[in-house]
């Protein structure tokens, strides 16, 4: 605690008029089975501390991993040094900060059982006992099991007052098989994403059981038709598919710091532009999008973001029009806001935080309609499972999504699978397009736990959720 | 000469460390990154990040470690968890030990000048770049980077290496608040050899060669692929080229070595005498840098291949060192007369593996996109959607060239290619 004072007091003394340290040890353990091989089996740590100061209008930042009172303040006077030196670049007066004020709290996931503590050898026998079980088949070629684990413990202090702990965890275990024939390879895979809990989650998994399906299912798609030319059909997208359709399409473009073109460089900018808010229709009537950095199990939920703002909860679109971004306390300003909705994170304690997507998920249909109903309903159609070759333009318009498996639909019912299959569409054809989302107990979470953006690059992770949608009338079919 | 820290660290976890094998690597990385956008500075950072992997066997079970930390007290801890891991961990069957002493090819892949540039001068670079966008009544925004690092790689059997490398990279957008948005972006080794003039005047040209979008339609079209898009589509190759996955049949390479796959127009190379490229001299986990003809005039030559597959076919493992993309002699004008139109792409984005058993990716063109016709940039079109096989556009090669150095370890040239496929159009 010594370093936070020590950090803050002397940032003051040398002019910053506003200051603020996080302290972050992040600790990621990875199993990574690659057929019957373990290629990796790894504890990761990195620790240290960022200091950010704003001085005359700009940001400085610097980082160190030395705890001694002298390498604190010589890091502060770095940080301060790049300050002076960025406001000499700057517009107007330079940046300013959305209102905000001190906190003294803490945060922690609510995991049962610590993932770090179990066993190694349950965790090792568990990867191996699935990837036997996709080797079983004769066609499965290659068998892909990869266990992730991360605790993020943070301490945030800044001038306001603000002195926060954050203990965070996420589990995710990836798995995928790929079948082979003499004229293809397709694969199938088992990727839920991250979820904010402990080993309990993957205890609920029956995981063993879910590789019998992603080999039987990629033994299937090498035997599968292509869909044939492109046309305009109903698509049905599964919860899992939507997560990283929500997170390209509504995510992205409606972070305010895309929209400002700070991203403009590699991200990208937004269409979404701020004389859209509160009259651009992006959805169907039925389409409502909620950030909720209040979601208990959400990746991107720690109590406060790196601007040490609170966890929030509001619409970014309401009733199918845009209605706000994520923000964070120097983007905020800039379209007249006074309070930022905390989408300031940073990965690493040597990131510099930035805009990013809340946990962000579609509200379920308000009628009851199971996803059963909603095949039963559609004449002509593709149900798409799970993500596959995602492609979108640097304004977030136009994009080009696949998926995992797929499923033929005729006259209400899925007749056939299929394979290779694309769909083009833009917003806000795409989600005006949505006629029919399923009701509350078909919703299922999608957490996304490598986001890449920002120069230099960072990896940042987020919830998504949604259940079984239908969207009517979308351009489907192979590659060409 | 090896770092001092590195040395001191070294020698503590090699007394420490029990275990029957060990492969250690150290890394430690001086950077400053000054991010600009919209004509103002938003981001700037400096730190130094060290890294310190330690990977343990026992018989064939492993563990490993990483930490960021020298401290010896945090190394202590380190090698303990590698080697516990270990110790609790299954064999693996397709285990090799570390590597054994090698001749690690000499390598040029410092600066002392980039070394000794300043923050200040940073700053001074991108004040240029904002006071010709300002000129130009328009917005620039990116990223000026200057990265110095260190990496140490030294096993139980006897590696040994140490390699030192320098960075400076600009990369810079130009846009106005219409459809306009060019970019370029560079990287090299010595800062002396970057000029912020000729990079502006590239850009400049760039963007005053934009127009009002007109509207065209998806198609197959004659394509000039200046530098950076041809490294974002053709670098899909690099993940595409595993030796097992072709082996096993779940990529388009399976039984492709010694087959012209390609085209006698492409070449795919990494040599570690070309003296204008840095490259790696050994990879992390122990082969050391050697020349490889990955494609040479279109044959397959060479597939990625790690050290436990390569020590299971009883080939020569190998890794990338660098990249160049062989070109030739032709210049853009003499490539748009060479056709009767087509369009020239500055860049591609959000490319994405369709599939890899047809070695065939998706993206979207992006920072400009021009129509020619009979040998002149007539105007600019909306963005479009490529889906393209990677060894069917390489076999449309009609013209190559001179090579770029686009960044320190990379080189590769302009290309016209016939009749690339765009399965979609774009709304701007």
């Amino acid at each position: 605690m010594d370093h936070l004072s020590t950090a803050l007091n002397h940032a003051q003394s040398l002019g910053a008029e506003y200051a603020d340290i996080r302290i972050q040890k992040t600790t990621r353990e990875t199993i990574f089975l690659m057929d019957l091989s373990l290629k990796n089996t790894s504890m990761n740590i990195e620790h240290g501390y960022g200091i950010r100061v704003m001085k005359n209008g700009a940001w400085g930042f610097a980082h160190s991993n030395v705890f001694a009172t002298d390498e604190v303040k010589k890091t502060v006077e770095k940080a301060v040094k790049v300050a002076e030196l960025s406001a000499r670049i700057k517009k107007g007066k330079g940046l300013v900060l959305a209102h905000e004020r001190g906190y003294i709290d803490s945060y922690s996931t609510k995991i049962q059982i610590d993932p770090f503590k179990v066993p190694l050898s349950e965790k090792v026998d568990l990867m191996l006992e699935v990837n036997k079980t996709l080797l079983n088949y004769a066609k499965i070629k290659r068998a892909f099991f990869m266990l992730d684990i991360y605790n993020d413990d943070k301490f945030f202090a800044s001038t306001l007052g603000s002195v926060i702990h954050s203990n965070t965890y996420y589990i995710n275990p990836m798995i995928s098989a790929t079948a082979v024939n003499e004229k293809d390879s397709q694969s199938r895979s088992f990727d839920e994403g991250g979820y904010g809990a402990g080993w309990e989650h993957v205890l609920k998994m029956n995981l063993v059981q879910k590789a019998v399906q992603i080999a039987e299912e990629a033994i299937m798609k090498l035997e599968a038709d292509e869909p044939g030319e492109i046309r305009r059909r109903d698509l049905i997208l599964d919860p899992n598919h939507l997560g990283l359709t929500m997170h390209e399409s509504v995510g992205h473009p409606t972070e305010l710091d895309r929209v400002l073109k700070w991203e403009a460089d590699y991200a990208g900018v937004s269409f979404a532009t701020p004389e859209k808010l509160k009259k651009y229709r992006y959805g169907s009537e039925i389409v409502n999008f909620v950030g909720d950095n209040t979601l208990s199990f959400g990746l991107a939920t720690a109590g406060y973001d790196d601007d040490g703002v609170p966890g929030q909860k509001w619409y970014i679109i309401k009733d199918g029009i845009l209605n706000e971004y994520g923000t964070t306390r120097d983007t905020a300003p800039f379209i007249g806001e006074n309070m930022s909705r905390g989408c300031s994170r940073a990965t690493y304690y040597y990131d510099f935080p930035i805009n990013r997507i809340p946990n962000l998920y579609l509200e379920p249909g308000k009628k009851p309609l199971s996803p059963q109903e909603l095949i039963a309903d559609t004449e002509d159609g593709i149900y798409i499972e799970g993500r596959g070759s995602f492609s979108i333009d640097q304004h977030r318009v136009n994009f080009q999504f696949g998926g995992d498996m797929f499923w033929e639909i005729k006259n209400g019912k899925k007749v056939r699978p299929l394979k290779d299959v694309l769909y083009k569409s833009s917003n806000p054809e795409f989600w005006n397009s949505c006629d029919a989302i399923c009701d509350d107990r078909y919703w299922k979470d999608f957490g996304v736990t490598n986001c890449g953006k920002g120069q230099p690059p960072q990896t940042a992770r987020m919830t998504h959720g949604a259940a079984t949608a239908r969207f009517k009338k979308i351009r489907v079919g192979g590659s060409k | 000469m090896m770092n001092k820290q590195f040395e001191k660290a070294a020698k503590f976890i090699e007394k420490n460390c029990t275990a029957d094998d060990f492969s250690l690597f150290l890394y430690r990385s001086d950077e400053t990154a000054t991010r600009y956008a919209q004509n103002m500075i938003t981001q700037n950072m400096t730190g130094v990040k060290y890294g310190v992997r330690l990977n343990v066997a026992y018989g064939s079970k492993t563990g490993t470690s990483r930490i960021n930390s020298l401290d010896e007290t945090e190394l202590k801890r380190m090698i303990e968890t590698a080697q516990n891991i270990a110790k609790l961990n299954k064999p693996d069957p397709e285990f090799v030990p570390s590597s054994s002493k090698a001749k690690i090819p000499k390598t040029a892949n410092m600066s002392e000048n980039t070394v000794k540039f300043s923050m200040d001068g940073m700053v001074d670079i991108i004040k240029k770049t904002v006071d010709n966008a300002e000129k130009k009544k328009a917005f620039v925004s990116g990223i000026v980077t200057k990265t110095v690092s260190e990496s140490y790689l030294k096993t139980k059997n006897g590696f040994e290496g140490s390699d030192s490398s320098t960075s400076f990279e600009n990369s810079m957008t130009l846009a106005d608040n219409k459809t306009r948005e060019a970019k370029v972006e560079r990287s090299v080794k010595d800062v002396n050899d970057y000029s912020i003039k000729k990079e502006i005047e590239q850009l400049n040209s760039r963007f005053d060669a934009l127009t009002e979008p007109k509207k065209i339609e998806a198609g197959q079209y004659n394509v000039i692929l200046r530098p950076q898009a041809v490294i974002n589509y053709f670098s899909f190759l690099l993940y595409f080229m595993d030796r097992k996955n072709a082996d096993y049949g779940v990529t388009a390479f399976h039984d492709s070595i010694g087959k012209n796959m390609f085209g006698k127009n492409f070449s795919l190379i990494s040599n570690l005498d070309e003296k204008d490229l840095t490259a790696a001299a050994f990879s992390g986990d122990g082969i050391a840098a050697r020349n490889v003809d990955w494609i040479k005039n279109g044959v397959v030559k060479e597939l990625f291949t790690n050290r436990s597959y390569a020590a299971k076919i009883k080939a020569q493992p190998n890794f990338i060192p660098n990249v160049i993309i062989r070109g030739g002699n032709a210049t853009e004008q003499e490539m748009m007369k060479k056709v009767k139109n087509g369009l020239i792409i500055n860049n591609f984005w959000y490319i994405r593996t369709v599939s890899l058993r047809k070695n065939e990716v998706t993206g979207l063109t992006r920072d400009g996109i021009y129509y020619f016709e009979n040998g002149k940039i007539k105007h600019s079109v909306n963005n479009l959607r490529f889906n393209e096989v990677l060894h069917n556009a390489a076999k449309n090669i009609l013209l190559l060239g001179k090579e770029d150095n686009i960044a320190a370890s990379t080189k590769v040239p302009t290309m016209l290619i016939k009749d690339f496929t765009f399965a979609d159009t774009t709304s701007f």
